[in-house]
């Protein structure tokens, strides 16, 4: 979605009463965590012009849509409801809130819409039904085609005010797009919507994995015969090759600075870990070993690097410190653990671990602690990404014999299997990105 | 004494010089020879010239479908040891690279598609560079040999079962007459 500058929409943050304002409603991390229950009702129609009566119900939807999305909340159907919309109104003084809490919505969700001149206006009112109080409200001001965006926001105030963090609705996910003997890097908003195919080499290429800050994604390509590194900006498509040695060349891993990046590169015989400087392009070698080392990923304080390796006989997890020091293995359950991925609290570490002759993701806290299956379904999980805000992980997964790039909640629940891209069968390698600004 | 060692010189020189015109001339009497035969071939000659293209070039074809022919060598999963049968496979790779000294062989290392896409290209560089080393090993120079792994993206069956997975755990060569 395209970049909307600031003074297109300006928030009105209503007055809210000090007992709701920052309470945190519930843990949503607690294994016991029950969905927020929410209704949403058509948005009321506060303008004089017929133009607002279509965009009632778009707007009810599009909420329902994303908050959905978040795995965080039921949304209540609307066959439940109780409540006269003609004789009511989007205030608290207006609203009946017996006619929601009796139906088991904890919180109703009201909005109004009005045009002034060529703008939209559009407010938005969280309700506490139980308590009888408004949580938060907010209106918005902007062209008609930035209403998602305004959904958008609202649905970050809303996560804010019950969960005391935003959403992740700014952010992207990039993954590898197969057809035939071709692979292509692709992106996609975190609700599924806006494919955007990155490159163009009609050749294989792989490996998309997000720098920090967002502005650059780097890949393995084929397209000059050998697999070599490189790093493109995803907007204006200006790409330089970083690693080209004869062999291997993967980037695996941005240090949390965006100023370094591990790479395992096979030009001594023998793939192996390094730091490649991106200023000076000096290489630091951190492993020398004849057995597999692959997969570094950097943990979030850019302390300690998680990394794949084969020297126990089966791949397992290691974990070592930024200089190639203090050396431990990470897992022990299972013949075959590979892709680690750090949470961004750094914490936890996801990866993908066989599981009765198939893959599946799991997460391991840091210093081996809890060993957790995520997934269950026949169709597995392989490479794991986690979102920003570490609630989230994307990872592929065969469905219906096709692989898939899919989302689920850290607590292994809400699996949402992102849309297709039209003639392209196989989608892998899903690499998350930071918060990009998007709204 | 200075004076001799010019005179030998000279004479040394002089001998050099006969001898180069003596060659050129030589030379381009034999030069007008060929030219001379090749204008004028005789219907026999003609056929005879047109044969041996003939075999030259079906002993080209020959040559370039035995190297088309290799078959592929197969692994057993997260493993990239040499099985007896592949052992039996590169020993004949070998042979006949050994005797053809103006190709060169391409070994391309390749996965089952379980597993990490990186973990697996490391796999089939492995597998790569199992079949050179062991190709090295018999003698065949190791500049005559490049290796490239496409892990598991380029099956060479896509289903998901055992014997697709089976059938791409491999590696592949592709034997070429040398670039000039």
């Amino acid at each position: 979605m395209r970049k909307i500058t600031g003074f297109l929409i300006f928030l009105l943050v209503f007055w809210c009463s000090s007992t709701a304002c920052g309470k945190v409603y519930i843990d949503i991390n607690s294994p016991a965590f029950q969905k927020f229950p929410v209704a949403i009702p058509e948005f009321k129609n506060l303008g004089k012009t017929g133009a607002e009566e279509k965009l009632s119900v778009w707007f009810a939807d599009q909420l329902s849509r994303t908050l959905k999305i978040t795995g965080f909340f039921k949304i209540i159907s609307k066959d439940a409801f109780l409540e006269d919309q003609n004789s009511s109104g989007i205030t608290t003084g207006e609203i009946d809130f017996s006619n929601w809490s009796s139906i088991g919505s904890d919180f109703l969700i009201k909005g109004g819409i009005s045009y002034s001149g060529k703008k939209l206006a559009v407010e938005f009112r969280l309700f506490d039904t139980i308590e009888g109080k408004l949580i938060t409200g907010k209106k918005y001001w902007g062209r008609p085609e930035e209403k998602k965006t305004m959904v958008l926001k609202f649905a970050d105030e809303i996560l804010m005010a019950l969960t005391g963090r935003g959403g992740v609705f700014d952010t992207k996910i990039a993954f590898v797009g197969r057809k035939g003997n071709r692979s292509e890097i692709y992106t996609i908003n975190f609700d599924g919507s806006d494919p955007v195919r990155i490159t163009t080499y009609n050749s294989l290429t792989l490996l998309p994995r997000w720098s920090p800050d967002g502005s650059k994604i780097s890949f393995t390509s084929y397209k000059a015969g050998n697999p070599d590194c490189y790093i493109t900006n995803p907007i204006s498509r200006k790409t330089k090759r970083v690693s080209r040695f004869s062999g291997l060349n993967l980037l695996t891993s941005w240090s949390p600075d965006g100023k370094k990046v591990l790479l395992v590169l096979s030009k001594n015989g023998s793939d192996d870990i390094y730091i490649k400087h991106l200023d000076s392009g000096r290489l630091q070698r951190l492993t020398k070993n004849r057995s597999i080392d692959v997969s570094p990923m950097w943990s979030p304080d850019g302390r300690k690097i998680a990394f794949v390796s084969n020297r126990s006989g089966s791949p397992q997890i290691f974990v070592m410190d930024s200089e190639g020091k203090a050396l431990r293995r990470l897992t022990f359950e299972g013949s075959y653990n590979s892709s680690p991925c750090w949470s961004p609290d750094g914490t936890r570490i996801a990866y993908e671990g066989s599981s009765n002759g198939c893959f599946q993701i799991f997460s391991i806290g840091e210093n081996g602690d809890n060993p957790t299956q995520l997934t269950f379904e026949a169709g597995g999980g392989e490479s794991p990404s986690w979102s920003p805000d570490g609630r989230y992980l994307t990872f592929s997964s065969k469905r219906d014999g096709r692989e898939r790039i899919c989302v689920i909640n850290s607590n292994g629940l809400n699996l949402r299997v992102m849309p297709g891209i039209k003639g392209i069968k196989l989608f892998k390698s899903p690499s998350w990105s930071g918060h990009l600004n998007l709204y | 004494m200075r004076k001799n060692l010019i005179t030998v010189i000279l004479v040394f020189v002089c001998s050099f010089s006969l001898i180069f015109i003596a060659g050129c001339a030589k030379e381009q009497a034999v030069k007008s020879d060929v030219e001379l035969t090749q204008a004028q071939p005789t219907t026999e000659e003609a056929a005879a010239l047109k044969e041996q293209a003939l075999k030259e070039k079906a002993l080209k074809e020959k040559i370039l479908a035995e190297a088309a022919a290799f078959q592929n060598i197969h692994f057993d999963f997260d493993n990239y040891d040499l099985k007896p049968e592949s052992r039996e496979l590169l020993e004949k790779l070998a042979d006949w690279l050994l005797e053809h000294g103006d190709f060169e062989a391409t070994i391309e290392g390749h996965c089952d598609n379980r597993g990490t896409a990186v973990y697996n290209l490391a796999l089939g560089e492995r597998r790569a560079e199992a079949a050179k080393a062991y190709l090295i090993n018999l003698g065949v120079a190791g500049t005559r040999i490049t290796t490239i792994s496409y892990g598991e993206e380029l099956p060479a069956d896509s289903r998901n079962c055992e014997a697709a997975w089976a059938k791409n755990r491999r590696d592949h060569f592709i034997v070429f007459p040398k670039k000039q």
